[in-house]
């Protein structure tokens, strides 16, 4: 199976494999294929262990691996994550898990100073290959210091590659690729996304997945749904949420073209001009706080190129710049949910 | 030829209470997928536990419940044909 | 001590002074005559380690290039003591191509991977990556060590609490310094600390805490030879505090009013007691030492042609070698 195949095959309707599997399932297999490949990769984090991972990314793994290779740390981020690029710098392949993206302000330093600037500083001689995953995203009522995504923060600094999957089969793609990268690789996978049997999920949190290892290329993304009349660019839940929208519309003879950007750093500039060069029209979702940001970001990118490209001015549907709030309606009214993904793709067709 | 039937039942989670109720959380098959023994078929919950269902044989999998269904432990969730 | 063992100490030492002495004039020759920070051939913060030199050399002295140094913004002790190659040591200060870093990094930023020699800016946070060099040479099975180096005030930093507990839980060859040169920048220790000797804080993480008194290379030598074999033998980390002296400024062009006991500063300098220890005890006469300083200057004057020989960077080279 060719890697476009593995890598579309949740996106088409017709997909190359049978075989099912969550989100998290499918980094799960993804990290337990490298650990068994590989002796130098091994877990660490907070209740990565028995617990198997707050979100059930390492579910299984201490039971295969033992608690050598799958270790549960005290809380202390810096701790631990500098262990990690420590490991790292060593030639271990260390897959590092800070619970919630939201705690990266009590080990930044460890991250964007150290393990980003390591490689560069020591003029290419010292790599740190190694995978930092972090829980992102909201829509369940956890409060402003636990439903941020904040990938535009990471994205922004130099020095760390970041993926963000939207599906299983991307997620486990996506974790192979990651490991095997010789550079430090942040992955984030929405909470929403996992299939977890205690959360709202969306039914593509369950999907094709094959069985067979392979890669989905960093820095390269993917069109979720080919389209003509408008070009939706966004990343992890909000995929599901624009492809939602996307099935509605062509009931009112609008059809977009979502685009999954899969990893933002690299960013997949190409893809995104070529298709908002055929389209004339950008609508940017992005779960991220809308000011300073990927929203900003993807925008600047076509203006710089031709602001001619675009027919209408381009829309971006993101987090207004306030934190997240606890009560369901009060947080529903700042996600980017269908309904603002709607009435935006209305407003960007000029409807 | 011979059709041998055979019922996935809901998994006891909890052996303290034969009797409890849970969740079908996740189907991984679809209705009239052909399966193999030990293939993912389901997830399901009793409070916070989740568990994993395995298809106990091969066959055809029809499914008895739907997604977000409560269910008794024990109960058939699929049947295998 | 026996005496092979003390010459080398008191030659690292001459070494370590002679280079910085020699950065020292470097870096200022040609930011006059107003100091400008961002001028010359060595632009930037300068930090030096003049009369920290003990502490170095003790500890290195134990050292094999097996062994992992993670150090501070003021480095160039260490990364002498352990054997960062000195040519492309100074180059990488003079931001030249055949630099260590290739330019990149600078005098804050020395990484040398053939000795595992590392340091940071980042004060405290060269302890986790300290860590993880020693799980990396546990899981490996040597008895390779990591020395992790940090300053008195930066045992208050939320990561060296941190890396304390994880280290010792996981029962990890590490040793933590700790130099006390009694200034976080204009900050004294009494003013900063909640204890007066921070080898006493071991004890809240189970692990032994020696602090050495007075900035004698042989009194860290002693200390670092058990803290080292401890590790070593597979029984975990521990602290070592040693009493130190920042002979200049905390940077270069730091005019140190808040230092009231500056007066007192040159009395202390470690380097001329220590040799007039040696002297005094026939370990060293006018020769040996007039033999000693040459061959440091040699060196490092080599060092420093070196460095100015190599081309700058081109700018156009900026943007490369963010990724592998």
């Amino acid at each position: 199976m060719s890697l476009t195949d593995a890598a579309d095959a949740s996106h088409t309707s017709a997909p190359a494999t049978t075989r099912k599997l969550s989100t998290s399932k499918a980094m799960v297999e993804a990290v337990a294929a490298e650990m068994d490949r590989d002796q130098d990769v091994f877990v660490m984090g907070e209740d990565v262990g028995a617990y198997g991972g707050i979100f059930s990314s390492t579910t299984g793994l201490v039971d295969r691996f033992g608690p050598q290779r799958v270790v549960d740390t005290p809380i202390s981020e810096s701790a631990f994550i500098g262990a990690a690029i420590g490991a790292a710098v060593e030639g271990m392949r260390p897959i590092a898990e800070l619970m919630f993206v939201d705690f990266f302000g009590v080990c930044m330093d460890q991250i964007y100073n150290h393990m980003a600037k390591i490689h560069y500083e020591s003029g290419g001689n010292v790599r740190v290959p190694m995978v930092l995953t972090t829980a992102v995203g909201g829509g369940y009522s956890d409060g402003a210091q636990h439903s941020q995504c904040l990938w535009g923060t990471f994205a922004h600094l130099p020095g760390m590659k970041v993926v963000v999957p939207s599906n299983p089969a991307d997620a486990k793609g996506l974790m192979t690729s990651a490991i095997r990268d010789d550079n430090p690789v942040v992955y984030m996978f929405h909470k929403g996304i996992m299939g977890l049997p205690w959360m709202a999920k969306n039914p593509r949190s369950v999907g094709p997945v094959p069985e067979e290892d392979y890669e989905v290329p960093i820095g390269k993304a993917a069109i979720a749904r080919p389209g003509t009349d408008v070009t939706i660019a966004t990343l992890s839940l909000s995929v599901h949420h624009a492809l939602d929208v996307a099935d509605e519309l062509a009931g009112d003879d609008i059809d977009c073209e979502v685009v999954d950007l899969r990893s933002l750093v690299p960013l997949d500039t190409d893809t995104i001009l070529e298709s908002v060069g055929r389209t004339g029209r950008l609508l940017v979702v992005d779960e991220d706080y809308r000011s300073f940001g990927v929203s900003g970001e993807i925008i600047a990118r076509v203006a710089e190129r031709d602001p001619g490209m675009l027919a209408a001015p381009p829309v971006r549907v993101a987090v207004p710049d306030v934190p997240i709030p606890y009560a369901r309606g009060l947080e529903d009214a700042v996600l980017p949910t269908s309904e603002r993904i709607r009435n935006a793709v209305f407003g960007v067709m000029g409807r | 030829m011979t059709t041998s039937r055979q019922d996935v039942p809901f998994p006891t989670v909890s052996q303290s209470a034969p009797d409890a109720e849970g969740v079908l959380a996740t189907w991984f098959a679809s209705d009239g997928q052909r399966v193999s023994e030990g293939d993912l078929l389901a997830e399901v919950a009793v409070d916070k536990v989740d568990v994993e269902v395995p298809a106990p044989a091969s066959g055809v999998v029809r499914l008895l419940v739907g997604e977000g269904d409560v269910v008794k432990q024990g109960t058939p969730i699929a049947r295998l044909e | 001590m026996d005496t092979a063992t003390r010459l080398d100490l008191y030659r690292t030492m001459v070494l370590i002074r002679t280079y910085e002495e020699a950065i020292l004039r470097e870096y200022h020759a040609d930011k006059k005559p107003v100091f400008d920070i961002g001028a010359g051939a060595i632009p930037g913060e300068m930090h030096l380690s003049a009369g920290q030199e003990p502490v170095a050399a003790g500890v290195c002295a134990h050292l094999t290039s097996s062994d992992a140094v993670t150090a501070t913004h003021r480095p160039h002790h260490f990364a002498i003591a352990h054997g960062v190659g000195m040519h492309r040591m100074t180059a990488e200060i003079f931001g030249r191509v055949d630099g260590l870093g290739k330019g990149r990094g600078g005098h804050m930023h020395l990484f040398d991977p053939d000795v595992h020699f590392s340091c940071s800016g980042i004060i405290a946070e060269g302890y986790p990556p300290a860590l993880g060099q020693a799980m990396a040479f546990q899981r490996r099975g040597t008895d390779a060590v990591a020395v992790a180096v940090t300053g008195e005030g930066a045992a208050n930093q939320g990561a060296f609490h941190e890396s304390l507990n994880l280290a010792a839980l996981w029962k990890l060859p590490v040793v933590f310094v700790i130099e006390d040169n009694e200034w976080g920048i204009s900050v004294p220790r009494s003013a900063s600390t909640c204890v007066t000797s921070n080898a006493d804080r071991a004890a809240g993480y189970g692990i032994p805490g020696t602090r050495v008194e007075d900035n004698s290379v042989e009194g860290v030598h002693r200390a670092a030879s058990q803290a080292v074999a401890r590790a070593r033998a597979g029984d975990g980390p521990s602290l070592l505090e040693v009493h130190t002296l920042r002979l200049w400024g905390h940077f270069e062009g730091d005019p140190q009013a808040y230092r009231h006991d500056l007066d007192d500063v040159p009395g202390r300098d470690p380097l001329p007691t220590y040799e007039q220890t040696l002297r005094d005890e026939g370990v060293l006469d006018e020769a040996a030492v007039k033999s000693v300083a040459a061959d440091a200057s040699e060196r490092v004057e080599d060092a420093i042609a070196f460095a100015r020989r190599s081309p700058l960077p081109d700018p156009k080279e900026a943007l490369g070698l963010v990724f592998a």
